[in-house]
């Protein structure tokens, strides 16, 4: 019997096709693992350093899935019990989300064979870090004396030439935190940071979308901003005269966590990812340019633009408790655009 | 024998299924998930549609986008229409050299060409430098993060998309018409405004249309020319999608974009459509 292919029923199958996509590419997964992750910079540095030793050690094929937090929650709660990838990285505040909506696998860190080089508070029933972020002030030293702290932003002769974000990404959020506190606010109370903001508003440089504030900088539109030791070190790559200063009310510290997806098929696999990504040569690797991570592995000697000697000194920066911010940023954006807006 | 719609069917088939199926029905989804009362999409409710009518601070966000969109037509208008004119009346040669520089901004990504606004008007860019060598002012102006500087940008970005098919519309236009007009004793004024211009209207009002409907949607520009100090409709969306995660409240301050932004293009259309029945109709 012969089966005769015409166009119309090549076409049909072709339409079909994707709807089989899906149950194809779990077929396709026994050597792999899927991991969310995000878009730009994170993406390239795991397929340039986490994919080949993944491949070479374990002959695992990392499949990555470019998605912000925000999508990697929606997509996991709209596929109802099949997880589209096996793991999850998330900052902090969409971590609490995803542990309170159940997201997650209990995480063992017993399987993974760097867990001795791990600070214990990088590791939790739910997941990893991977990255940590230390957040402070940046400013031009040819430009602008050094700020002791947050409250120097807001006075001559940095207010002129200070940049600032609002509460869209974690490091502009823990820094308007941090600058609430000086001024007798609290993790839960921003208000005193909007007000005194808005005195000062007319003399701010700029008040910039996260992503165009880096290039802000470069082109001397403002010469003051806070943000993370990542983003100063890449600038420093590139030739700016940019500086990191520790505030006096001391710098802030968060996380970048991997997690495994609840109903991960490929748990085995998961783990070895994991174990490879907070490794010590992958950490290494992540930590130099263009990259220029914060290590997560006591293996890894820290860089020398950080304000640390140890990743031990982390726990004594400031922390905060996503579980108490995340009801309230909503509302705090709102307010920082209604506040900021001409 | 067949009707024509019975021919045209299957070669319309698989573009309408594509409508249908990522156009039509994502947009009923979002009209939907406006409708769900909280950010976790458990309860229907109006809910979201109350709390965005009803805060003034909204309004004014939809007024800012409208009014950004007219500004850069007008602005894209105002240079983009000597432009068209002079190339109606250039030779063939120069024409084709005019198109090339028309169309060479497109052959760029749009985002590209908004970070080198940032490099043109920023505090140390070409422009205050300009102004401060030669004298004339004794600081550097404020021309990012302010809506001149905005405006300024999307003038530029935006432009190809009034020139094309308003160039397209003056290329057809008759040259002995205008050498009518001129024997029958109109000036060169009376002949643009009353012969080339209403002839030209069709042109004109795709372009503005283009133009208004790109810069009110603009985003990236928007954001990094623009700065948070000027808040538009669509980062009002992303924040709400992206960042708070609360997608009936983006859904309906999508709506009010895809409202408000159709509303003004519903108007340019019909003084378009006017304009040129006049000397079409």
């Amino acid at each position: 019997m012969s089966i005769t292919l015409t166009r119309r029923a090549a076409l049909l199958a072709g339409l079909a096709a994707p709807a089989f996509a899906p149950s194809l590419a779990r077929a396709q997964r026994a050597g792999s693992v899927t991991t969310a992750i995000y878009p730009g910079a994170w993406e390239e540095a795991f397929r340039e350093l986490v994919a080949p030793p993944l491949k070479r050690q374990h002959n695992i094929e990392l499949e990555m899935q470019g998605l912000f937090a925000v999508d990697q929650i929606a997509k996991f709660a709209a596929s109802r019990g099949a997880p589209p990838f096996d793991c999850f990285v998330l900052d902090p505040g969409p971590r609490i989300t995803a542990i309170d909506r159940g997201m997650f696998e209990k995480f063992e860190v017993s399987k993974l064979t760097s867990r001795a080089a791990l600070p214990g508070m990088l590791v939790d029933d739910w997941g990893v870090g991977c990255n940590a972020q230390v957040v402070g002030v940046a400013y031009n030293p040819k430009k602008l004396p050094k700020p002791t702290g947050y409250a120097d932003l807001l006075k001559d002769p940095w207010v002129s030439r200070l940049g600032l974000t609002g509460f869209g990404t974690t490091f502009g959020t823990v820094s308007l935190i941090e600058l609430a506190k000086v001024f007798g606010g609290s993790e839960t109370n921003i208000e005193p940071a909007l007000a005194e903001l808005k005195k000062v508003l007319p003399k701010i440089a700029a008040v910039s979308s996260p992503a165009a504030l880096p290039g802000l900088f470069q082109q001397g539109q403002c010469d003051v901003i806070y943000t993370n030791t990542q983003t100063v070190t890449t600038l420093k790559d590139r030739g700016v005269d940019i500086e990191f200063a520790v505030p006096s009310t001391g710098a802030t510290a968060f996380f970048t966590t991997l997690h495994i997806a609840k109903g991960c098929e490929n748990i085995e696999n998961a783990y070895k990812y994991i174990d490879i990504v907070v490794g010590r040569a992958v950490q290494d690797a992540l930590q130099k340019a263009p990259y220029n991570f914060v290590p997560v592995n006591t293996g890894v000697p820290l860089g020398a633009g950080l304000p640390m000697k140890s990743l031990a000194e982390m726990s004594s920066f400031n922390t905060h408790d996503w579980s108490k911010i995340n009801p309230l940023r909503g509302g705090w954006i709102e307010r920082f655009n209604r506040e900021m807006a001409k | 024998m067949r009707s024509t719609w019975g021919l045209a069917a299957p070669l319309v088939a698989p573009l309408g299924l594509a409508y249908a199926a990522f156009f039509v029905a994502p947009l009923l989804m979002l009209f939907a998930v406006s409708f769900y009362a909280d950010d976790r999409m458990t309860v229907l409710g109006l809910g979201q549609w109350q709390r965005f009518l009803g805060d003034a601070f909204h309004w004014k966000v939809i007024g800012n986008t409208v009014l950004l969109g007219l500004k850069t037509v007008a602005a894209t208008l105002l240079l983009g229409l000597p432009l068209a004119l002079a190339y109606r009346a250039a030779s063939p040669g120069w024409q084709r050299v005019l198109l090339f520089v028309v169309v060479m901004p497109l052959l760029t990504s749009v985002v590209v060409r908004t970070f080198a606004w940032i490099v043109i008007l920023g505090r140390e860019g070409v422009v205050n430098q300009m102004v401060m060598g030669l004298g004339l002012a004794a600081d550097p102006l404020r021309l990012l993060q302010t809506e001149l500087g905005l405006v300024i940008s999307l003038t530029q970005i935006e432009m190809p998309l009034l020139l094309l098919p308003l160039l397209s519309v003056m290329a057809r236009i008759d040259p002995n018409l205008m050498d009518a007009s001129a024997s029958l004793g109109a000036s060169p004024w009376r002949t643009l405004f009353r012969v080339i211009l209403p002839l030209a209207a069709p042109g004109i009002a795709a372009g503005c249309l283009l133009v208004f409907a790109s810069s009110t949607t603009a985003f990236i520009s928007q954001s990094v020319i623009g700065g948070e100090r000027l808040v538009y409709l669509p980062a009002m969306v992303w924040q709400q999608a992206m960042v708070v995660a609360n997608w009936p409240f983006a859904a309906t301050a999508a709506i009010a974009l895809l409202v408000s932004v159709s509303a003004v293009i519903a108007v340019i259309a019909t003084a378009g459509r006017i304009a040129g029945g006049r000397i079409h109709g």
